[in-house]
């Protein structure tokens, strides 16, 4: 089921430097081939350029801390609705469903990456910067994808009462 | 799951040892919070570890050991009163670790025991990798510290510095490449 806790979940620990679960995750999420402790050293390089960028070029509405602005960038990629397909009689619609709180979190983590990823010809620690100061920003790819699901979820609100 | 060696004496009369124990462990008692009281402890049969101590320290030239596991990792920690000095195979734990979290991981033992540059610690761990061996040094030194003063042990305890970690490489089974991972399937 969705919401139960697991216990990857309970035996999760905060990142080393700050102790935040969230940046923990994202770690995880980053790490390729098990590769735990390069996967760390990419965010953290990535944290502290945004903090760089953060005292450099004043924006409004952004935090001071580079790990509030990591706070921010996930809550500006997070979607609210995604669209679902469903078969009901033989044609395939579009149902608009609202996201699980994990779910959200997951999506978000995979649309920064991904895009932080099709970036080339940059160190992993620059593209990644880059892309969370501008989801704290609210711009930037992620950003886009998650204002693509939104709207492909209007476009389909016809066929939300399909929603299971 | 495997909760082994505990290198525990034999338990020991609990009266005649009472006397002993604070001169023979100074340090510990001056750090220990004001709560457990040498003499009140010796009577409470539920801290039966501060009395313990003098015979341990009378068996192992002043040093208090601590057999710690995780993984494929077995470390074996000694403590003594001392100046903090951290060794790990010879090397300075901070060398030894290159790991931020490890780091942090093992001085946080000592910074809540309120330990920290109190104590001398010499560590000898093989096997395994090196997040299995810090894990088994933190288990160790947890070990080792209730060792050297019973009275921190709601602390160790609370923190999970006593608890073996039972997490074991998932075996692989047959019929599949691995524990998990299964060989695709093919109709016939």
């Amino acid at each position: 089921m969705a919401g139960r806790i697991t216990k990857s979940e309970q035996q999760l620990k905060g990142d080393p430097r700050h102790g935040d679960k969230v940046l923990s995750r994202f770690i995880n999420s980053v790490m390729v081939d098990g590769k735990k402790s390069v996967a760390t050293r990419v965010i953290y390089d990535a944290l502290d350029k945004i903090q760089a960028r953060i005292e450099k070029d004043k924006r409004e509405n952004m935090p001071e801390k580079a790990i509030d602005a990591f706070h921010q960038a996930i809550d500006n990629v997070k979607p609210n609705v995604e669209v679902r397909s469903k078969r009901v009689g033989g044609a395939n619609y579009q149902v608009p469903m609202p996201v699980t709180q994990r779910r959200r979190q997951s999506l978000a983590f995979r649309w920064i990456i991904t895009a932080a990823r099709a970036e080339k010809g940059k160190p992993m620690a620059d593209r990644l910067a880059r892309e969370l100061f501008d989801a704290a920003n609210g711009e930037g790819k992620a950003v886009n994808v998650r204002e693509q699901t939104h709207r492909m979820a209007e476009a389909n609100k016809a066929f939300s009462h399909f929603a299971w | 799951m495997t909760n082994e060696e505990h290198d525990t004496p034999a338990p020991s009369d609990p009266t005649a040892e009472a006397p002993a124990a604070p001169d023979s462990a100074p340090a510990p008692v001056d750090a220990a919070p004001e709560s457990t009281a040498p003499e009140s402890s010796s009577a409470d049969p539920l801290v039966p570890a501060a009395i313990k101590t003098p015979s341990k320290s009378a068996t192992s030239g002043g040093w208090f050991w601590g057999t710690g596991r995780r993984k494929a990792s077995v470390a074996r920690v000694r403590i003594r009163p001392g100046d903090g000095t951290f060794m790990v195979n010879k090397r300075p734990m901070t060398t030894f670790f290159t790991e931020e979290r490890d780091h942090q991981d093992l001085m946080n033992v000592l910074e809540t025991t309120r330990t920290t540059g109190q104590v001398e610690i010499q560590v000898n761990v093989r096997g395994g990798g090196y997040t299995g061996q810090s894990g088994a040094i933190l288990l160790g030194l947890g070990r080792a510290l209730l060792n050297y003063d019973g009275s921190l042990e709601p602390i160790l305890r609370d923190h999970g510095f006593l608890t073996r970690d039972p997490r074991r490489v998932e075996r692989k089974k047959p019929g599949q490449p691995g524990a998990r991972k299964r060989f695709q399937f093919s109709k016939r």
